[in-house]
């Protein structure tokens, strides 16, 4: 059986600066992998290529046996890719119900979109999945209106929302309190088993809290894989990120 | 199904178009119905606008493009109602005899037909816009850049209008038209029946529009307004929505330049002219971009009191310097629109009564709170 979602040699380039550099990485369907490594070891420029928002210069990128690299961003998003960014992205003069809508999107073309409600019949669910990210009580407010806690929490319900069956997470706990965080990775091991997930983190505490395999990677490659505890005790991994403290001290 | 909001804005703007259709049972001058039926195509045109501005993000400078060829569109069939003096009734335009023109060109056969020239002054502007969007949003172009394009396509138009004399008229257009007749009505451009033939229009339009913007569409085109690329993350053909959006609203501004030349009874390069493009941005941007009554209302008071202004005695001199400080107070104090002052209103009024009923909800959440807070 294939991987789910499997990149084979992928680079990408930015006039001559290589951000990834035949980087290769299986993932199983439903799992839950992290993906750490120091700044600049092109962890962003990988999701950004799953997703389509950079076109890979070399190698292949397969997901659910479908060669991702010649579609449009928008074609890979249907084919069931979720992507949250690290600066959040939602759509602030939208109310929270609003945005959970907009990101309900079954079915996306115009002409079918043009001839329904903005309020469909399917906001109970959208109902529930607020009250899961505990925005219940803010449905009705402007997103510009949350914190940045809250906006995180939308981001997260507007993936859920889309429903994809391969979900992408830049950093979700940046600027999050600790308790913000512990919620955060309760939500992560909810969804393992149902969806794939692969999130790029700088916070070991909480990559220790969901991450069953943990892949790190330098300078556009794959540095090592493995377990939490085997990743903690990898020289090289020490070497070039974790530092002599280990994973506890980073 | 229909949120409290939106009873509420069909309610407004319901209000609205009564008012306007009911107008005319108080005046009783045509002059002046003549002037206000022609301040309500401009109220249409800055509604469309409003529909791709602000709904969408789109900044359309160019939008009396499509004004203009909704406009000539009208023009020609009318003109080949008239009788011209010098060469009988089955022959050219005044203006082709005196460019030598020896045949009616072939694009000005179809507008014999009626039917044909008002579904051209419709649909001719949206296939022009829908090309035009087509190489803009599929390119990816957005912000400033879309504003540049389309008035640099606007001013494209234009020139190539002026400079086929022999076809269009050139500088002086086509004018000297005969009266509209449908289903055996004459619009007579100073009179109550084209008054109301414009107000339902518009009623049409504006409701058409609210639709648009109260569909799920609608609602990712507001969300493409505020965050494009995320939008297509969600697997949304994002230029698909924009060309979309940009032909209804093409379309809206033909019809409203058809209703134009029957009100002012000739059409000329300035219905496609750069002054007038910007004019509607500014009624828009006044009476409110993200409101579609607004943009209409804005576009009814600017150019009405342009109108009434311009002619009094006392402000002959300084009446635009009136406008220029009406301007500069609204995108001061109120950045979105004159439409912004009512909702501004409501709010206070609301939060006043929910004040009255917050402590109980207070109370609420408390419990709500501390119920969680004990992992309940």
């Amino acid at each position: 059986m294939t991987a789910h979602l499997e990149l084979s040699d992928v680079s990408a380039s930015f006039n001559g600066f290589k951000a990834v550099n035949g980087l290769s990485l299986k993932v199983e369907k439903g799992e839950l992998r992290c993906l750490i490594g120091p700044n600049g070891a092109g962890k962003t420029t990988a999701l950004d290529l799953i997703c389509g928002k950079t076109v890979p210069s070399g190698g292949s990128i397969r997901f659910k046996g479908i060669e991702l690299g010649r579609h449009d961003d928008y074609q890979i998003a249907r084919s069931g890719v979720g992507r949250k960014f690290q600066v959040p992205s939602v759509f602030r003069q939208l109310t929270v119900r609003e945005n959970l809508e907009v990101a309900y999107c079954k079915r996306n073309g115009v002409l079918a979109n043009l001839l329904r409600w903005a309020h469909s019949a399917d906001s109970d669910g959208l109902d529930k999945l607020a009250e899961f990210v505990g925005l219940s009580d803010q449905l009705n407010v402007p997103a510009a209106h949350l914190s940045h806690g809250q906006t995180q929490w939308l981001e997260i319900a507007l993936l859920l929302a889309q429903d994809a069956e391969l979900i992408l997470l830049d950093e979700p706990t940046a600027g999050m309190t600790v308790q913000e965080t512990q919620k955060t990775a309760d939500i992560c091991n909810r969804l393992k088993g149902k969806h794939t997930i692969i999130v790029v983190e700088h916070d070991m505490g909480f990559v220790k809290a969901i991450g069953d395999i943990i892949s790190v990677m330098h300078q556009g490659k794959l540095l090592a894989e493995g377990p939490v505890a085997e990743i903690e005790n990898n020289p090289k991994v020490k070497q070039v990120y974790l530092g002599s403290v280990g994973i506890s001290g980073a | 199904m229909m949120s409290k909001r939106t009873m509420r804005q069909v309610f407004v703007y319901g209000a609205v178009c009564l008012a306007i259709l009911l107008l005319p049972m108080l005046i009783n001058d045509d002059f002046l119905l003549n002037r206000f039926a022609r301040y309500l195509v401009l109220a249409m045109v800055s509604m469309a606008l409003a529909l791709s501005w602000g709904y969408a993000g789109i900044l359309n400078l160019g939008q009396a493009m499509s004004f203009g060829l909704g406009s000539y569109c009208m023009a020609m069939a009318l003109k080949l109602r008239t009788i011209p003096v010098h060469t009988g009734s089955e022959g050219l335009p005044d203006f082709m005899v005196w460019n030598n023109v020896e045949a009616l060109p072939w694009f000005w056969k179809p507008f014999y037909s009626m039917p044909f020239a008002i579904a051209a002054g419709i649909i001719g502007p949206m296939i022009v816009s829908a090309i035009l969007a087509w190489f803009m949003f599929r390119g990816r172009v957005t912000g400033v850049y879309v504003a540049i394009i389309t008035l640099a396509t606007l001013v494209v138009v234009n020139l190539v209008i002026i400079d086929q004399q022999w076809a269009t008229g050139g500088f002086n257009g086509i004018t000297d038209l005969a009266q509209l007749e449908l289903f055996g009505i004459t619009f007579d451009a100073y009179s109550a029946t084209t008054y109301y033939l414009i107000a339902i229009c518009l009623t049409v339009c504006l409701f058409l529009a609210l639709a648009v913007t109260k569909s799920k569409a609608g609602l990712i085109l507001q969300a493409i307004r505020d965050q494009e690329d995320r939008v297509r993350f969600f697997g949304y053909d994002v230029a698909l929505f924009k060309t979309m959006v940009f032909c209804v609203s093409a379309g809206i501004a033909g019809l409203a330049g058809m209703l134009y030349t029957i009100v002012m009874e000739f059409a000329s390069p300035t219905f496609l002219g750069v002054q007038l493009s910007l004019s509607i941005v500014i009624w828009c941007a006044v009476g409110g971009r993200q409101s579609l009554v607004g943009a209409l209302l804005g576009a009814i008071l600017v150019a009405g009191m342009q109108g009434a202004l311009s002619e009094s005695e006392v402000f002959l001199d300084t009446w635009t310097l009136v406008m220029g400080a009406l301007f500069v107070l609204v995108v001061l104090f109120l950045p979105n629109g004159i439409a912004s002052l009512g909702e501004k209103l409501a709010e206070k009024f609301g939060s006043r009564r929910r004040a009255a009923a917050e402590p109980a909800k207070r109370g609420n959440a408390i419990s709500r709170s501390t119920k969680l807070a004990e992992g309940k």
